[in-house]
């Protein structure tokens, strides 16, 4: 089981440990899983993806670095990237304390959303992939 | 040792400000004792131990033929004929093979006694007032690079005041303690974290272990220095003895390569934009690649991205812009003057004293 791992249902996720979240004027915003920043621990910089860039799913976009390491971030969606949260320059631990609310990182245009999602995983098939990999 | 305990930059920070605790007992001990113990050691490494009063140890490295850079370790003199030697864990085999391999001739006998010690150190600035809790002896007369007979705990130890860290501290060698049987180095390490309670103490991994001895300016064997990489470019001249009495295995391609110049020079470099460099970055001049990080991260204390790493000699001068790429982007960063990154007004074991 994903014990000690917040899984919110509702959203998607990648094998890389990123969600995306449908809001309601049609964007997507993407982070990372809680077990991501988990296992990063303390993120300590945030490289975020550049405003207007396309993007196309399974893309590096950026990346999150613990003091020991660097993960890349892979976009979840194909689509345009229209904002980024720039509060995670001055404060990545966002990502820790929030890593589905205030430590999201970019908000994408989609431009294959149903596509995009049916190649994802749903909160329980998820919690199974993290399980997974715990043991 | 774990990577962290609590985090690495809480545990970075308890260093820094007051105090922390590693078990170091990963690392390679051996003793060297014999008539020719003192002979033979100055055979295989560059510095000159004949320099060394007893109960005093020294930095040094120890050279291939090529001049590069078999390990770096300290020689501890415990009196005449007897030496206790501490290098690094990831070269506990290597570095035997390498002082058996080069003892024949000499009357000396060599023991790997790492599994018969526990080792740990405690450091930062209220190190000594948290070991003199558990000391018998005054903490205090131990100067820099000095070893001591004491009891921790009433355990029998050796304890030096060294460190990897930059600060003030000490690594204490706690005889008798053979890993399968913890209990007194348990003791010990409990005891430690009770004494230093009041100042903030912290159990530290290896992740402030590393960003510790980066900020400090500190080499870390296998990544900033290897058998490719001698001592002159490592800015290591001071370990190197040229003159003492007896000849040392790497000496002559040492002495060519001072002759001719080192090609390339280990520098600090401090990131100016946004981004972390990390080991094995490329390092730019304009246009053209000149080099490579070799250990990089988060300064906590600075709070921006620092690294070491190799540049053309040319180019290490303190105020030299650089650029280090970072993924897809080269970001700015500048060559700085060597050694510790942290003003050392503040920060290190000299703190308050200039």
């Amino acid at each position: 089981m994903s014990e000690g791992y917040h899984i919110p249902d509702g959203i998607s996720y990648t094998e890389e440990d990123e969600w995306a979240r449908r809001l309601e004027d049609g964007t997507v915003l993407v982070g990372i899983s809680d077990y991501a920043q988990k296992q990063l621990h303390e993120v300590v910089y945030v490289e975020l993806p550049e405003v207007g860039g396309e993007v196309a799913q399974g893309d590096s976009i950026g990346a999150v670095e613990s003091v020991k390491s660097v993960s890349d971030l892979f976009s979840p969606v194909s689509g345009t990237v229209v904002e980024v949260n720039e509060a995670l320059l001055d404060s990545p631990e966002l990502i820790n304390e929030h890593p589905y609310g205030e430590g999201w990182i970019a908000k994408i245009e989609p431009s294959d959303l149903d596509e995009d999602l049916a190649r994802l995983m749903d909160a329980k098939a998820y919690g199974e992939h993290v399980a997974a990999r715990a043991h | 040792m774990p990577v962290w305990y609590e985090g690495v930059i809480p545990e970075h920070n308890a260093v820094r400000n007051a105090v922390g605790v590693f078990d170091t007992s990963h690392m390679g001990r051996v003793r060297a004792e014999g008539p020719d113990a003192e002979r033979f050691l100055n055979h295989v490494v560059t510095n000159n131990v004949s320099t060394l009063e007893p109960m005093n140890g020294i930095y040094t490295v120890m050279c291939n033929p090529r001049g590069g850079i078999v390990d770096d370790l300290i020689v501890y003199k415990l009196a005449d004929g007897r030496f206790f030697i501490v290098y690094n864990a990831s070269n506990r085999e290597k570095d035997f093979a390498w002082l058996e391999g080069h003892s024949e001739g000499f009357d000396v006998g060599l023991r790997d006694v790492s599994d018969e010690i526990a080792m740990i150190a405690v450091q930062g600035p209220r190190a000594e007032e948290t070991l003199q809790k558990i000391c018998s002896e005054p903490v205090s007369e131990i100067g820099r690079f000095q070893l001591a007979r004491v009891r921790l705990s009433g355990f029998d130890a050796m304890m030096a005041r060294t460190g990897y860290t930059g600060e003030d501290g000490f690594e204490f060698f706690l005889l008798d303690t053979p890993l399968e049987s913890p209990e007194r180095a348990l003791k010990v390490w409990d005891d430690l974290l009770e004494a230093g309670e009041e100042f903030g103490i912290k159990p530290c991994g290896l992740g402030a272990r590393d960003s510790l001895r980066l900020e400090a300016g500190l080499c870390l064997y296998g990544n900033d220095i290897d058998d490719d990489t001698s001592p002159l470019e490592a800015r290591l001249r001071w370990v190197i003895k040229f003159k003492k009495p007896i000849d040392f295995i790497g000496k002559e391609a040492l002495m060519r390569e001072r002759k001719g110049g080192v090609k390339r020079s280990r520098v600090g470099i401090v990131m100016e934009e946004r981004g972390l460099p990390r080991h094995g970055y490329e390092v730019w001049d304009g246009d053209e690649r000149i080099g490579v990080v070799t250990s990089g991260g988060l300064s906590p204390t600075l709070g921006v991205g620092i690294a070491m790493g190799y540049v053309p000699r040319d180019y290490r001068k303190a105020g030299n812009p650089v650029r280090i790429k970072i993924r897809r982007r080269l970001a700015k960063g500048k060559i700085v003057k060597f050694h510790p990154f942290y003003d050392e007004s503040k920060y290190g074991w000299r703190r308050g004293s200039k």
